[in-house]
């Protein structure tokens, strides 16, 4: 289904999913981050990444799975799965959206994973393809995607000027649309070769090369020894910024909260977990089997460009540049690929 | 005007001469239009040292890395370690000097004044631009920084005062007093501020008030320790967010597992990070030299700096003393003077 939308009719089919959570990002403490849209609000659609991904609304860092207490020296659980009402996020980038069959697969592949899933089948991601890249730190490209890439959206909207080209792609986006009802109207001459001009246009840009993409996981499995990784983590800090803003990163920790240790009350909660972090790979023995930063920064690597790419035919980095301008110290995972392609 | 060839040559010139086994600077990267720190151990590698305000962090941090690996490498390397050290940088090695973490003589710092400008802050820059990354930034003097962004031809000038970091706005000493050499003019303080002046504010707000604003920012906080990775003064070797050293051996019973000390959980949720942000300000208390570092690496922009300096304030108007300032000064902590306030112990 293919519809335009005029700009000022947005805001129309905005209120009309008046029954779902509706979200879209919003700039607040000099940050793009989504949030929650109340109904009669307008949604501001210039932004550029959003801080956090969407990978937070079916993968959020804090799940709680059960939770338990003893009650007559009897231990109670407490199933908690999730029952969240239909959520549609606007404004999604298309790496973003790129993010999500790459996540699918990973709670899916040997086990179903009933809190991701409880989330996901409620979400409806609304896609706005980039007119040009926001940042030079942008390389969706470079890792087969494109600046209006369908992949993981349910619906695709472009910037038109005026007015949006909105496209459903699966079947709850076309819901989401017809929804909307009088807000859309029909796709006039013109608008789809306007639309294909602006997406040629995106396309064009400049963005951050990465060189030979099949070629990259065997320069990765032959420089597994190599003194680079530990040169170019020299001014890593381990701190978590990479992973946790990324799109793909899934990795969580399990820990059981006592919130009363009388009564044996508590909660056992999934959190969010982080490959740069020292206690990620800590064995119970005291043993680390990567103490150290350039393992760290390898292994972050590896995980998207070879394993990743080993175990599901694709990379598990959808070039949203997040992990490069937030760093830090400047650590650039196009330029650590570069170096290690070259070694 | 500072000339970075000046800082080249110097740095050249130690490294020549093997009176250190590294330098410590800023070179362009590749990420975005700020700096990004650089090791130097070869004479030739020196050209590529910049120096402009955009060179943000406070290497002091590495020097603490260095300090680390040394102590734990089975050949440690203890020949000094050059930095280059804004005024507020060599305040931290002052801290660190004091607290007898290393010694003077490891250490060759090549000062460099802020000639009364100071740093960009990436927040205020962020919130100018909307979001929009800089790919460029340069800066004329007092009058104002250009600033290309990315995927835009023109360039956009903003006052300086509108975009540098609030510390060097109310900076008063930027000029490195602990160094070997300094580069630059001797202008010590812009002062468009008054020191403290954000404590001052937040001060006179309600405890609700503070308490809403403070329940905003943790609720937001990621968790990812940035904050504290970032900071010279964290140097512990195992911090109350991860426990490193907890060896289960055989004999560790079930009981003892579940019962090992977590002072804080990993959820991300209001009262956990507070925990972990009021812990790590406290252990800041009379340590923290103001360099910011905590507040601009933060991904979500909390303003982590307003927790450190109110307790800056604190130090400075109860004990007037000021982090780092002279390092022949007891460290606060563990210092004690009869006229000293003493009614937290009545």
């Amino acid at each position: 289904m293919e519809k335009i939308l005029n700009q000022e009719k947005l805001r129309e089919w905005v209120d009309m999913l008046d029954d779902c959570e509706v979200y879209a990002p919003a700039f607040a403490d000099s940050v793009w981050n989504y949030a929650r849209v109340e109904a009669g609000t307008d949604i501001d659609l210039s932004h550029t990444n959003t801080i956090g991904s969407v990978k937070e609304f079916v993968f959020p860092q804090r799940e709680v799975f059960f939770r338990f207490e003893k009650k007559d020296g009897v231990p109670v659980l407490t199933a908690t799965l999730p029952d969240p009402k239909p959520t549609v996020v606007f404004g999604v980038r298309p790496c973003d959206g790129r993010g999500m069959p790459r996540n699918d697969t990973v709670f899916n592949k040997e086990f179903e994973d009933p809190y991701y899933w409880a989330r996901r089948d409620k979400l409806t991601l609304v896609g706005l393809a980039c007119n040009q890249p926001h940042s030079p730190n942008c390389f969706c490209q470079s890792v087969g995607g494109s600046p209006h890439s369908e992949d993981g959206l349910d619906i695709l909207m472009t910037d038109l000027g005026d007015r949006f080209h909105v496209k459903g792609i699966t079947v709850k986006g076309v819901e989401a649309m017809e929804r909307g009802r009088d807000a859309f109207g029909a796709v006039r001459d013109g608008d789809q070769a306007e639309t294909e001009k602006v997406h040629d246009t995106s396309r064009s840009h400049p963005q951050r090369p990465l060189g030979n993409l099949d070629a990259i996981p065997e320069a990765i499995r032959e420089s597994f020894d190599s003194p680079l990784w530990a040169d170019m983590a020299q001014h890593c800090i381990g701190c978590g910024i990479c992973t946790f803003l990324c799109p793909t990163c899934h990795c969580f920790d399990i820990n059981d909260e006592v919130i009363s240790p009388t009564t044996g009350e508590g909660e056992r909660v999934r959190t969010w977990d982080n490959c740069q972090f020292p206690d990620f790979t800590m064995h119970t023995s005291g043993h680390n089997p990567r103490a150290d930063l350039g393992s760290r920064l390898r292994q972050r690597v590896s995980h998207k460009f070879l394993y990743f790419v080993e175990n599901h035919k694709t990379q598990q980095c959808t070039g949203c540049g997040r992990c490069i301008t937030e760093c830090p110290v400047g650590i650039d995972i196009v330029a650590v690929l570069e170096r290690v392609s070259q070694s | 005007m500072v000339n970075v060839e000046e800082i080249r040559d110097y740095a050249a010139n130690l490294l020549g001469k093997g009176e250190v086994k590294s330098v410590l600077g800023f070179r362009r990267g590749s990420a975005s239009a700020f700096a990004e720190p650089c090791t130097i151990t070869d004479v030739g590698e020196a050209a590529s040292l910049v120096w402009d305000p955009t060179c943000l962090n406070n290497l002091t941090l590495y020097l603490v890395k260095d300090h680390k690996q040394q102590a734990a490498a089975k050949t440690p390397d203890n020949r000094p370690v050059g930095i280059v050290a804004k005024g507020c940088d060599s305040r931290a090695i002052g801290v660190l000097l004091q607290e007898n973490y290393f010694k003077r003589e490891d250490v060759v710092v090549i000062g460099v004044s802020c000639e009364g400008t100071g740093v960009v802050d990436p927040r205020k820059l962020s919130a100018k631009l909307k979001g929009r990354t800089a790919s460029r930034v340069s800066f004329y003097g007092a009058d104002g920084i250009n600033v290309r962004v990315y995927g835009e031809e023109t360039e956009t000038v903003i006052p300086a005062q509108e975009v540098l970091a609030d510390r060097c706005l109310e900076c008063r000493a930027a000029i490195p007093t602990l160094n070997d050499i300094v580069f630059g003019e001797a202008v010590g303080a812009r002062e468009f501020d008054e020191p403290f002046h954000a404590a001052k504010a937040a001060e006179s707000l309600s405890a609700d008030e503070r308490w809403a604003t403070w329940e905003h920012h943790f609720d937001r906080c990621l968790r990812c320790f940035a904050c504290r990775a970032v900071c010279p003064m964290c140097y512990c070797p195992e911090c109350v967010v991860d426990s490193t050293t907890f060896v289960v051996t055989l004999g560790t019973s079930a009981e003892e597992k579940a019962n090992r000390i977590r002072w804080c959980e990993r959820s991300a949720n209001t009262s956990e990070s507070a925990v972990y942000h009021l812990t790590r300000a406290i252990h800041l208390a009379g340590r923290c030299i103001d360099c910011g570092e905590c507040e601009r690496v933060c991904p979500v922009n909390i303003p982590l700096r307003l927790l450190n300096t109110k307790l800056e304030k604190e130090a400075f108007e109860m004990f007037e003393y000021q982090a780092g300032h002279d390092i022949e000064q007891a460290s606060l902590l563990s210092s004690f003077r009869d006229e000293d306030p003493n009614s937290f112990i009545r």
